[in-house]
């Protein structure tokens, strides 16, 4: 057994500096002071961890917890955590740090992100130096898997403001620099726990807003690896390259069309249907993404548990799209008429939203669309509901409660989904979860919420020596910890 | 002279006055929301009230244009939102690439227009080349300049570095960073350049005393050199005078395509994000930049034009 660990720890030539673009750089590096999910695409497990972790399929794995139980009722959970991890400034992790990092994550004055995940657990107290029991007011379905996610990630007791700029985790990384607008530096940490790893010395995430700018550096050898978002054209050509490789897998993003469900004229139920008619997934798949990406029919994503395909509730009927429509009130002489509202930085969005655009007016509704900045569409938009159709990918994994919240920008107010949300995180039984979660799903499919377009693709290039990059993204994260060069 | 000074530093107070105050006006009118930006999608209500209290965005417009008035003129810009440092520490850090650019930039535009338009002067088939080139040049959008030299001598022949900025420290490496931007910013602007020296040139050759210098005996060339260069100059630093603008609107535009960290690219950071306090604080520094650019025109005119006194 020690032979074989041996011989693979062999196999993997160390060293060498890794430089991967991304298209956006965060507000702040700290995933508990901003939900930007560019932070954990450069952090989450390569600098910062939490007491267990995604790994690559999306399975629930130990990180800084070696193990722990839940009791009967869900009620408790005991956490036993690894012993002799430091953190990258040299100080020893231990059950103060989780206590100190959970009690300031269920303060809802902290300005911790996503308080909700935490706003269940009652206490959470320090047994011994390694073990940590956690105790739940009511059972929560999601308890384990919020424990997993980017917001959960434990740094040094007391240290919250740091944090943000020069965040210091127990990572196979430790952070070295951030040069504003350039990028981030990391490089690896001597002291981490599992023996052999990282392969690399040094990886370098460089902005780079531009994807022309992004091809141009990747065929320069400026960089190595595009770490998402490439355009499929652009995969199309670099896979027929033999210098170079394209990665391919899931997301947990769904590409959604939000509407607003509170206002005219997507208030009627029937013109939200006809929408759903209307729209050919399978050929936005084929013509706009070039086969890339995979039709949804509610908000959860293929990768996800407890997934239910949905794609085919409404199936491509312009007829019964047409039928609908008239029921509705609008024909030939009265065509429906709004606005679509797209956010500029995002290109497979902005692409899809054109296209359907394209396929609505086939049927003589006529979408009006316009693009507006992103701080534009943040404060009109997402927080003043202030539109009528509009185009986003929600990349978050697991999030179908944002439907749960009447004020969301869809405005979509459902007792009877807001009690399924309710039941889904009280019951202990994952099994009977599971069926709620599914029920949800077809919930939002049946009241034609919004259309949900495709699971965005993940699409990433790089250079062929570089090797073990994630093909999936369970999480937003570019796990770098088992990557390494061919020589 | 001494008059002349204060009247243009004064002058000079007001426009940056004005300019950085109709930018906070502007971003008032701006819809969009740097708390949103900064906490993400799903940021809950206290964050976001806790945030904007924090960055004093709670206070009415004209209290918070009324604090960035007072702080300005204690040569305090304040603290950009998005990065959270000082907006002069980020500036600081940007203002030598910029500049650095620029120089680069206007120094290749000269370095390309006058020997060319020259040129044109003396040998009638270059004339019509250069001035067909010039013309496509001029009609050619920058960014797209900026791509196809990218593509031309960092991608396929791999001559420079396609994007980046190592910094200062090896003066080589920055110089090989900093090559293929300048020439697309030299390019760009070397047309309209090109255009000015050529028509003030061809207007000196009829001049009666460049017939006196023909008739001396003196050759073609020198006669240019010599006689025709330094009041056919005259005109185009009038030009270069208004160039200032063009050259820093095109560094914006030239920082982004190649990926330079320079003041351009901050500038369409701090917009996209809504960073009040440091968009101001690029557009008072570019502003002066541009102020000071103009009153150096005004002085070399007055080096070169023996008739021009300061009063």
């Amino acid at each position: 057994m020690l032979l074989i660990g041996l011989g693979l720890g062999l196999a993997q030539p160390r060293g060498g500096e890794l430089r991967v673009a991304i298209l956006a750089e965060p507000p702040v590096l700290d995933p508990t002071a901003s939900t930007s999910q560019e932070i954990p695409r450069m952090l989450y497990d390569n600098v910062l961890q939490g007491l267990v972790k995604f790994n690559e399929k999306g399975e629930i794995v130990p990180a800084l917890a070696e193990r722990w139980q839940g009791s009967p009722s869900s009620l408790t959970w005991t956490f036993h955590l690894r012993r002799g991890v430091r953190f990258h400034n040299g100080a020893p992790f231990t059950a103060e740090d989780v206590v100190f990092k959970f009690n300031r994550a269920r303060d809802p004055r902290s300005g911790h992100t996503h308080p909700e995940y935490y706003q269940d657990i009652q206490t959470v107290e320090a047994r011994d130096p390694y073990t940590v029991v956690f105790r739940l007011r009511q059972p929560n379905q999601d308890f384990l898997f919020n424990l997993a996610r980017p917001d959960s990630v434990i740094g040094p007791k007391g240290r919250v403001e740091e944090q943000r700029t020069q965040p210091i985790g127990t990572g196979p990384f430790r952070f070295v620099a951030w040069e504003r607008g350039v990028g981030v530096r990391l490089e690896r940490f001597e002291g981490y726990y599992e023996p052999g790893l990282p392969y690399l010395d040094r990886v370098f995430f460089r902005f780079l807003p531009d994807p022309n700018a992004q091809l141009a550096a990747l065929r320069a050898g400026d960089i190595q690896v595009i770490g998402l978002g490439v355009s499929p054209e652009a995969a199309l050509v670099l896979q027929r390259d033999p210098n170079f490789k394209v990665v391919t897998g899931f997301t947990t993003t769904e590409i959604t069309v939000g509407m607003n469900n509170g206002r005219p004229p997507f208030n009627d139920l029937r013109v939200r249907r006809a929408i759903q008619h209307a729209v050919d997934k399978k050929a936005l798949v084929e013509g706009v993404m070039l086969g890339y990406g995979t039709p949804i029919g509610s908000h959860r994503s293929p990768g996800e548990s407890c997934y239910e395909d949905l794609s085919g509730y409404y199936p491509y009927d312009p007829a019964k799209a047409r039928a609908l429509l008239q029921e509705a009130g609008y024909g030939p002489n009265n065509p429906l008429r709004f606005t679509f509202t797209l956010a500029a930085p995002y290109p497979y969005e902005r692409r899809l939203g054109e296209a359907i655009a394209g396929q609505l007016s086939q049927i003589g509704i006529q979408a009006r669309l316009e693009v507006v900045e992103w701080a534009t569409w943040l404060s009109r938009v997402f927080r003043g509901a202030d539109y009528q159709m509009t185009i986003i990918g929600h990349s978050e994994p697991h999030d179908i409660g944002i439907y749960a919240n009447p004020n969301y920008y869809f405005r979509y107010d459902s007792p009877r989904f807001r009690e399924l949300y309710t039941r889904y995180l009280r019951t202990p039984d994952p099994k009977r979860a599971c069926e709620i979660m599914k029920e949800m799903q077809r919930l939002l499919a049946q009241d034609a919420v919004n259309l949900w377009v495709m699971n965005a693709p993940y699409i990433a290039a790089m250079r062929k020596e570089v090797v073990g990059w994630w093909q999936n993204q369970p999480t937003p994260s570019l796990n770098v910890t088992r990557v390494y060069l061919s020589r | 002279m001494r008059s002349f000074l204060l009247r243009r530093v004064l002058l000079a107070l007001a426009t940056l006055w004005l300019a950085s105050s109709l930018v906070f006006l502007f971003l008032l009118f701006l819809p969009g929301d740097p708390v949103q930006a900064i906490l993400g999608l799903e940021a809950s209500p206290a964050a976001r009230q806790a945030l904007e209290r924090a960055l004093g965005l709670d206070k009415p417009p004209w209290e918070r244009y009324a604090d960035w008035l007072t702080r300005t003129l204690r040569l305090d810009l304040g603290e950009s939102i998005r990065y959270g440092k000082p907006v002069g520490e980020l500036l600081e850090e940007r203002l030598s690439l910029t500049l650095g650019l620029v120089l680069l930039g206007l120094g290749g535009a000269l370095f390309l227009a006058l020997p060319l338009a020259l040129l044109a002067l003396r040998f009638p088939f270059w004339d019509l080349a250069l001035t067909g080139l010039m013309a496509l040049l001029q009609s050619v959008p920058t960014f797209f300049l900026g791509v196809v030299l990218l593509y031309a001598l960092a991608v396929h022949l791999p001559l420079f570095p396609a994007s980046g900025f190592p910094g200062f420290s090896s003066p080589w490496e920055a110089l090989r960073h900093l090559f293929l931007p300048a020439l697309t910013l030299a390019l760009s602007r070397a047309a309209i350049l090109f255009r000015m020296a050529r028509g003030s040139l061809l207007e000196v050759m009829g001049q009666d005393y460049i017939r006196t210098a023909r008739a001396k005996g003196i050759s073609e060339g020198w006669v240019l050199l010599k006689h025709a260069l330094r009041p056919a100059s005259l005109p185009l630093i009038t030009v270069l005078g208004l160039e200032g603008g063009f050259l820093l609107t095109g560094a914006v535009v030239v920082e982004v395509v190649f990926a330079l960290p320079g003041m351009g690219s901050l500038a369409l950071t701090a917009l996209e994000a809504r960073d009040y306090p440091l968009l101001q604080g690029l557009v008072l520094v570019m502003a002066a930049l541009i102020v000071l650019f103009n009153l150096l025109v005004d002085l070399l005119y007055g080096l070169l034009d023996p008739r021009v006194a300061y009063a």
